[in-house]
């Protein structure tokens, strides 16, 4: 567990231990924590025009609230797919330090494994909750959007981070960032 | 089986699989279902209703909307290089003095901590610019390490804060007030590091030599330059706490005035702004995934009612209510050799918060030891990531400090543990420090 953004010259090498469809799934959960990067800064803009707006002109962004639960919702679960890739969920490292690789291997490939299953139950429960909302026809209460699209839109990173979770169980082998930087 | 009994064993089973290496979101949330299922009378479906709507219902929350934005504040703060020129402006003041280099850094660490929410990006920014620095002017290794780790936790003790932001989701409290409560905590802490410093270079000169007086006009010169910074925190700490712009909203006038002042002053490009993204990303979802576990948790934790009997056992219990509170920060520093502060936060403010609240300290009213305990809970969580065997913040620095071994800056770090520790036990019977500025600007 290292802050992000600082030790990058451990990724790096990380990257290249991956095989190469594990560099494809790694630069593909890349673009997802960008794009929802991108969404924050849309959303950052989006919140201060609504302040600039209300406070001079009384004319805040209708729904910004909304687009800003919205917004958050689908921005940051593009986010955790990357996370997983690169090995930075949080866990307790501490007890297991001392056991020898090959122990800790397996319980990693478990963890991975436990996580993928979880990722997927989420995106099934998620789905289907999309699908009913699409039904009802339930819609936001300021803006009218359809809220089972966004919600929906939470389904395509969940299933990204289980594919993450089985590729980090099957490759657990691999050296992790988390032991290069402890 | 009662309530109670299914709860210990969920909290049991929970240790194990954190000892197994799960991941901390996971496993909480695994327990949460479980207890769930067990609670329903094995009946799937009231989970499976459930888990149609935790994933949105959880990210889609306006309050947990701030901290991806503070995320991204501190991320352009860090690759902005706004860091450098807070370390200069305060060097040219306090760097003249015996440990002054390393006051600055303290200094600078504060500041940077005013518009940077995380500890680790904070020891890890300042220890970069700070280091050569420190090293140039013959600091010893004990001492600039220990000063930088100490130094980072700034940045989480003074707002903005995230840990604070989810004490505040858990406990319905209000961020602003939480924030303004943190301000003079923060400050003592800052204060007691620089008293620390200067006692080491009292007893050891050599530890901390002086640096070059700089005139003052250009150190004012250099003032000028990071009022900007300074101007950000009192915009977003303000705005908040006057509700004139909501939590969210004041987060995102902050984000967007590092960039900018990232881009002019900083400059930064495309490179460092993918940068930022993707640090925010990991961070972010570092945090949201253990947000859902815990929401996960807590909804199988309340079906048990573990958390409230337990508060009603202790309040029965006639046990002193400074011996739990103490009780309550010990567990802190324990759970802290293992596990990162905000996981603490979330795995045990739902038991911790009831059972304070049932408590009399002081005859403080409700509102004000939700706030105490909130800056205590802050301030013991946030010694875990300097105190042996985790402490992070140590690994950080100690990595860009290569020279220095660990146990090295182990060692540098003990005052200002020490320091800690004193300004804990100020804090638990002095709640006037966190609250004067909440009650003196109370609505």
């Amino acid at each position: 567990m290292h802050e992000p953004g600082v030790l990058d010259d451990a990724g790096a090498h990380y990257v290249q231990s991956l095989g190469p469809w594990g560099q494809r799934l790694y630069a593909v959960t890349r673009w997802f924590a960008i794009a929802g990067g991108i969404g924050f800064i849309a959303l950052v803009t989006m919140s201060l025009v609504s302040i600039i707006g209300r406070k001079i002109a009384s004319t805040p962004v209708p729904g910004d609230i909304e687009i800003m639960q919205m917004g958050t919702a689908i921005a940051s679960a593009a986010m955790l797919a990357f996370c997983e890739m690169d090995r930075q969920h949080l866990r307790v490292d501490f007890f297991t330090a001392k056991l020898s690789a090959k122990i800790r291997h397996v319980l990693d490939a478990l963890s991975h494994l436990i996580l993928a299953v979880v990722a997927l139950v989420i995106a099934w429960r998620t789905g289907l909750s999309a699908l009913s909302l699409n039904e009802a026809g339930e819609t936001s209460v300021i803006l009218g959007w359809p809220v089972w699209a966004v919600v929906a839109g939470l389904v395509p990173s969940f299933l990204l981070l289980a594919i993450a979770g089985l590729y980090n169980a099957v490759h657990s082998t691999s050296s992790s960032v988390m032991e290069d930087v402890a | 089986m009662s309530g109670m009994s299914i709860g210990m064993i969920m909290f049991g089973t929970l240790m194990l699989l954190l000892v197994l290496r799960v991941h901390i979101g996971i496993a909480m949330f695994v327990i949460g279902a479980a207890g769930f299922v067990v609670m329903f009378d094995f009946s799937w479906l009231p989970l499976l209703n459930t888990l149609k709507n935790l994933a949105y219902a959880r990210f889609s929350n306006y309050d947990l909307a701030v901290i991806p934005v503070f995320m991204l504040m501190g991320q352009f703060a860090t690759n902005g290089g706004l860091s450098r020129a807070l370390f200069r402006c305060v060097n040219n003041f306090v760097g003249h003095m015996r440990g002054g280099v390393a006051m600055a850094a303290i200094g600078a660490c504060a500041s940077f901590g005013a518009i940077c929410g995380s500890s680790l990006a904070t020891a890890a920014t300042m220890g970069q610019v700070a280091l050569p620095e420190l090293r140039r002017y013959n600091y010893s290794g004990a001492l600039a390490t220990g000063a930088l780790a100490a130094g980072g936790t700034l940045g989480i003790m003074i707002p903005p804060s995230v840990p604070l932001v989810i004490y505040a989701v858990l406990t319905q409290e209000s961020i602003g007030k939480l924030f303004m409560a943190a301000i003079i905590p923060g400050i003592l802490a800052m204060v007691g590091y620089m008293i620390v410093i200067r006692i080491v270079v009292t007893l050891n000169p050599d530890a901390g030599p002086a640096g070059e007086r700089v005139p003052l006009a250009a150190a004012l010169r250099s003032l000028l330059g990071v009022l900007p910074i300074l101007l950000v925190f009192v915009v977003v700490i303000v705005g908040i706490y006057d509700g004139w712009a909501n939590p969210t909203e004041a987060a995102s006038i902050g984000a967007a005035a590092c960039g900018i002042l990232a881009v002019v002053t900083g400059g930064m490009r495309i490179e460092g702004l993918i940068k930022s993204l993707v640090g925010t990303a990991q961070a972010t979802a570092m945090i949201f995934l253990v947000l859902l576990g815990a929401d996960m948790l807590n909804a199988g934790l309340a079906l048990t009612q573990m958390p409230a009997e337990l508060a009603a056992w202790v309040q029965g219990s006639g046990l002193p209510p400074l011996s739990v509170i103490f009780a309550i920060l010990l567990i802190y520093i324990f759970l802290g050799c293992v596990m990162d502060s905000l996981a603490m936060i979330l795995l045990t403010i739902p038991i911790f918060y009831p059972i304070v609240m049932g408590l009399d300290f002081w005859g403080m009213s409700v509102p004000d030891k939700s706030l105490w305990f909130g800056i205590l809970a802050l301030m013991v969580v946030e010694i875990g990531l300097v105190h042996p065997p985790v402490g992070m913040n140590i690994y950080i620095i100690n990595r860009l400090a290569k020279d220095v071994p660990v146990m090295e800056t182990f060692k540098g770090v003990l005052p200002f543990l020490a320091s800690d520790l004193v300004r804990i036990v100020l804090l638990v019977f002095f709640p006037v420090i966190s609250l004067y500025l909440v009650h003196t600007f109370g609505a």
